[in-house]
């Protein structure tokens, strides 16, 4: 039985991430781990409407009948879990992220608070972006190196401590997506505020 | 290879020798530095059969890959033994500037082993090692040797015993640069049993640094992120550590006489503010530290560094004293003789209770600020009770038939929070590999601080996913060495990407917390073969049985049995907490 504060969070969290037009009516998930379990979305539940019984609870390490209830991405999640120190996972469809993922393999921001915090986010590209071990492994393996990576065409993965925590990388991971196409529809030459912002690239 | 030296030496005291021999680079890269690879040396040196305070037992220093490079907080180093205090495997870690020092004499690690006949000091200077004669030193209080031996911050820095490690008191320091301290679990015991009195060292070689570019840039964002968070930017500078007091008071999770109570009346008056304002001359820093929160404090006594926040509670809160100038005067006298604060004024508060409820017969009470001083020098020339207190608590308590009064994990002083109003710091004392410690991954931040984010300090179910990850964190943080208040506004991930930078080895966050997980299983493994077990993995009854009546905590006791049970399955163990074969082979080991 998950803890009533666990149902809480997943159930703000989730409600944020609808109400910021970072998921549609049933896209998204998020998961956190709990030692060898994983709490994940039910699938086909709607992030922004959590019940608690929407939340299932299965094992890291191997399948138990939660497997036939959890989200369609459990396999990423657990990957990701298994291979990375990470507590807690947002996954979401940040529109304006997918879009530059369509042109680009990394996205570096140019505004303060994403240089600040992301500095650059890598485009990891698969056919079958949905729910696949060669998904999982891509997924898994940039995010060994990165808190937050965008899967193209697909959307956004962040992790950290807690869901509050990958919530915050892909909102801000969204936000300067947002002011580059803004800078890029303005179209007049960029400013240059930062030292060493050439360094972003490589990190 | 960039990063380390690739150089042991490795002492002899018994025949007053020394050879050097190369570093195994693979076993560097697998446990980097520091308490990782002290760790890993002394799982070959030091077996069960060996006392901790016989010639068998060695003290091992070690610096890390960053140490000396000039990145934020780089100035650590390592010593690793068997405790005497706990039986454990045993690191501690201290600040200042010796560990840049020793990493300028061109060796990673430095192995301590054997007994002198007569006392000894090492120098170790341009190349060369010398032993000299200590024996008119012997007796010395830390601050008159620091002095006498020419310490010279950034040139010639001085590692030394004080008279409590000279009479093998088991919660004895080793003191360096005057008043830094390796100071829990009684390695000065260890250092005294040799007959070595100090070391010292002036080094010439400048660390290495494979990528200085992205060095460059890693200095500057760190510096930053340092900049940007008010905790390393405002409060530790202008409180220093003791910044705590009020805030842990203020959620019931300040430890009160002897942990009979989870806040103090008194608080305010023993508080960071109460310190800036009435006694503080300045704040300093250690060596690369922008953050600058050590105390340079006054008082009509004594002038020098701290006290820190648990030294204050230790002597403050725990012992029921308000008296500030006491604490500041008890510490400095612990810094001068070489004792560890928190084992000694958690002593003291076990003590105070022992004796209030009449199981021993003797002057002191919780609120005698007046008897502060005595105890200290009792414990390190072993007078009258000090003799029996220089033991440790469990010991004291023991003696007198109730060692449910020690509030110790695994023999070691717990520190300065409360764990019923934090239940993730609880698992974390209880399965700390040395005992009853904060720097083990402590919880409070993210139970109090919100870092990275705030979670709820009585959520019982998940907890102990996040103290396995600080606890795995803290290992890696210790292994490279750096400041752990660094972590405070920069995140791990910048750690693994400067570790990058500095060895050419590619490091990701995942790696380095890998690393942690590694010499966390493998002090795991070091305690199961000194005969420690599940019954191990606890806290002194009262924590698990006493609520407080009221406050902020009222009515919470330690939840730990659901927590261990998951946090064993969260680690890869069994139900008696030994790590499975399957965890060893992923974790590289197998051979162990």
């Amino acid at each position: 039985m998950v803890d009533q504060r666990i149902y809480e969070m997943f159930r703000e969290i989730g409600r944020d991430l609808y109400v910021a037009n970072m998921i549609s009516s049933h896209g998204g998930n998020l998961s956190i781990r709990l030692g060898d379990r994983v709490v994940i979305k039910r699938r086909g539940a709607m992030l922004g409407n959590l019940k608690p019984h929407d939340l299932i609870e299965t094992r890291l390490d191997k399948n138990d009948s939660g497997v036939a209830l959890a989200s369609t991405e459990l396999l990423v999640h657990r990957t990701v879990y298994m291979t990375t120190p990470a507590l807690a996972i947002c996954h979401c469809h940040p529109r304006t992220a997918i879009a530059f993922s369509l042109s680009r393999d990394e996205i570096v921001p140019i505004d303060n608070e994403a240089s600040y915090l992301l500095k650059k986010i890598p485009v990891v590209s698969e056919e079958f972006a949905s729910g696949t071990p060669e998904m999982a492994k891509k997924v898994a393996g940039a995010l060994q190196n990165y808190k937050i990576i965008m899967l193209r065409g697909h959307g956004s993965f962040a992790t950290g401590q807690t869901l509050d925590e990958a919530f915050f990388w892909s909102s801000t991971l969204e936000e300067a997506c947002q002011i580059a196409l803004y800078v890029k529809q303005i179209n007049e030459p960029f400013i240059e505020y930062r030292k060493m912002s050439e360094s972003y690239n490589k990190f | 290879m960039s990063g380390w030296a690739e150089k042991i030496l490795d002492i002899d005291l018994s025949t007053l020798t020394y050879q050097v021999y190369p570093l195994d680079m693979e076993m560097a890269r697998k446990f980097v530095g520091g308490r990782g690879l002290g760790a890993r040396l002394l799982w070959e040196m030091v077996g069960p059969e060996v006392d901790a305070l016989s010639p068998e037992n060695v003290l091992i220093f070690t610096n890390g890959p960053l140490t000396g490079t000039g990145y934020q907080t780089s100035n650590r180093f390592s010593v690793s033994t068997k405790s005497p205090l706990t039986g454990t495997i045993l690191d501690a870690n201290s600040g200042g500037f010796w560990g840049m020092q020793f990493k300028k004499t061109g060796y990673d690690v430095m192995i301590v082993r054997g007994r002198a006949e007569n006392p000894v000091w090492i120098e170790i200077k341009g190349g060369s090692i010398s032993f000299h004669d200590a024996s008119d030193l012997w007796g010395m209080r830390v601050y008159a040797l620091t002095e006498k031996l020419g310490q010279n911050n950034n040139k010639r820095n001085v590692l030394c015993i004080g008279p409590a490690g000279e009479n093998l008191s088991r919660i004895a320091a080793i003191m360096n640069d005057r008043e830094r301290a390796l100071a829990r679990g009684g390695p000065g015991a260890v250092m005294g049993s040799k007959n070595l009195k100090a070391i010292v060292v002036e080094g010439k070689d400048r660390p290495v640094i494979d990528d200085p570019a992205q060095f460059k840039f890693m200095l500057y964002e760190t510096r930053k992120l340092l900049a940007a968070s008010p905790l390393t930017s405002q409060a530790l500078p202008e409180f220093g550590t003791v910044v705590m007091m009020n805030i842990i008071n203020n959620i019931g999770a300040l430890p009160t006489r002897n942990h009979q109570f989870v806040q103090f009346e008194g608080a305010e008056a023993i508080s960071g503010e109460a310190l800036t304002d009435n006694y503080l001359v300045k704040n300093a820093s250690c060596w690369a530290c922008p953050i600058g929160c050590t105390r340079i404090s006054k008082t009509d006594k004594v002038e020098g560094e701290g006290p820190e926040f648990e030294t204050t509670w230790a002597f403050g809160a725990q012992c029921g004293i308000d008296d500030l100038a006491a604490i500041i005067e008890a510490n400095s006298l612990c810094n001068d003789l070489g004792l560890d604060t928190i084992s000694v004024g958690s002593t003291i508060a076990c003590a105070m209770e022992l004796t209030e409820k009449g199981y021993l017969d003797s002057d002191l009470r919780f609120g005698r600020a007046d008897l502060l001083a005595r105890c200290v020098e009792d414990m390190a020339y072993r007078r009258d009770l000090g003799d029996e207190m220089t033991e440790g608590s469990l010991r004291l308590a023991t003696r007198y038939g109730h060692p449910e009064l020690s509030m110790s994990a695994k023999g070691m002083e717990m520190p300065a929070y409360d764990p019923r109003g934090m239940q993730g710091q609880g698992l974390l004392y209880a399965t700390s590999n040395r005992g009853g410690c904060h720097m083990r991954g402590n919880m409070v931040g993210p139970e109090v601080l919100g870092l990275p984010k705030l979670i709820d300090r009585f959520q019982v179910q998940g907890k102990s996913s996040f103290v396995i990850l600080h606890q795995n964190s803290s290992a890696a943080i210790d292994s490279l060495v750096i400041c752990k208040f660094t972590n405070m506004g920069v995140a791990d991930e910048y750690f693994a990407r400067v570790l990058t930078a500095v060895t050419g080895i590619h490091y990701a966050t995942t790696d380095m917390i890998r690393v942690g997980e590694r010499v966390w299983n493998l002090e795991r493994l070091y305690n199961l073969r000194e005969g420690f077990n599940r019954q191990d993995d606890t806290l002194p009854p009262r924590l698990l049985t006493e609520a407080p009546a009221d406050g902020p905590s009222q009515g919470w006791v330690v939840q730990l049995e659901p927590m261990l049970k998951e946090y064993y399955r969260g680690r890869g163990w069994d139900e008696n907490g030994v790590p499975r074969p399957q965890k060893l082979a992923e974790l590289g080991l197998a051979d162990i």
